[in-house]
């Protein structure tokens, strides 16, 4: 089967390290993926630890709890690695800890 | 009909009758099997008075998930929570570290049971099967001991409105351990037992 999603690059600042992330797959999946060990406890947008920000770009959050992070939040660059889907090449920096 | 300060007092009645059945079975039994199950048919008792919980009463999630303190103990005791989840609002399986009750109002969600299969030796990694499976509906429930793993998708297309039991309130929750199939991994939420 061909996959359509398209890729963007996205840059994980704390690691000084640029990954592929399909439209269709989350910061944190393309992490794991290549390797980089990313602050993660839920995944699923519950817990907050994957909490980071977006320094450029646009993402797409997957569904999560109000308690994880907050719409206020949103708007001011702040996501979750576990929830969110690149829309264009991304640099995002995680908050949970300064190094991994 | 009643206002909106004469149902949350009968709410708030209901909940306190609640509570003081379950030390009424736990008191006797302790926290057995057989106590949690009979909990859960009281907690789906109550759950089923749906007009005891109009939404109106309860602010919508502004994302996917919100939960809204129902009733909590002093004393380190149990939590109640009215929990609302929007379609998509999942979370992974999960090891609360203390025994939990669900309970549907309206709505529906999926909730999955694990086992864990490694030796829990190589530390951040983990295998999980799954075990079995329940929705979490109108006069339907669940109930998990203390290190029952489960997961949850709200299903359908109307937001799961549940009401939840705990062990301990959320604020004081032991660490949460939560696994990964897709990668082999666990990790675990610091615990809130030291919380004041």
């Amino acid at each position: 089967m061909t996959n359509t999603h398209e890729a963007f690059q996205v840059t994980i600042a704390n690691k000084a390290q640029t990954i592929s992330c399909a439209s269709d797959q989350t910061i944190l999946q393309a992490a794991i993926a290549a390797g980089l060990d990313y602050p993660y406890a839920c995944a699923t947008g519950n817990c907050a630890t994957c909490i980071s920000k977006i320094e450029n770009g646009t993402v797409s959050l997957l569904p999560r709890a109000d308690a994880a992070l907050r719409e206020a939040q949103v708007k001011t660059g702040l996501t979750l690695a576990c929830r969110a889907q690149p829309r264009s090449d991304v640099t995002i920096t995680w908050l949970a800890r300064t190094a991994g | 009909m009643a206002s909106r300060a004469d149902m949350a007092t009968r709410r708030a009645r209901a909940c306190a009758a609640l509570l003081a059945q379950v030390h009424g079975i736990t008191d006797k039994e302790g926290i057995t099997p057989s106590a949690l199950h009979a909990i859960k048919l009281k907690l789906v008792a109550l759950a089923r008075r749906a007009e005891l919980f109009p939404l109106s009463d309860f602010t919508m999630p502004e994302a996917q998930g919100r939960t809204h303190p129902l009733l909590l103990e002093d004393n380190d005791g149990h939590g109640l929570y009215l929990t609302i989840g929007l379609p998509g609002k999942e979370a992974a399986p999960h090891d609360h570290g203390i025994w939990c009750i669900n309970a549907g109002i309206s709505g529906r969600e999926r909730n999955r049971f694990y086992r864990r299969t490694d030796d829990g030796r190589t530390p951040q990694h983990a295998t999980v099967i799954q075990v079995g499976e329940v929705v979490v509906e109108p006069g339907h429930g669940m109930a998990m001991a203390d290190h029952d793993i489960h997961s949850t998708e709200v299903v359908g297309h109307e937001p799961s409105v549940q009401l939840a039991l705990y062990g301990y309130a959320l604020a004081r929750f032991p660490s949460v351990s939560w696994f990964h199939p897709a990668f082999s991994s666990v990790r675990a939420t610091a615990s809130r037992r030291h919380a004041a």
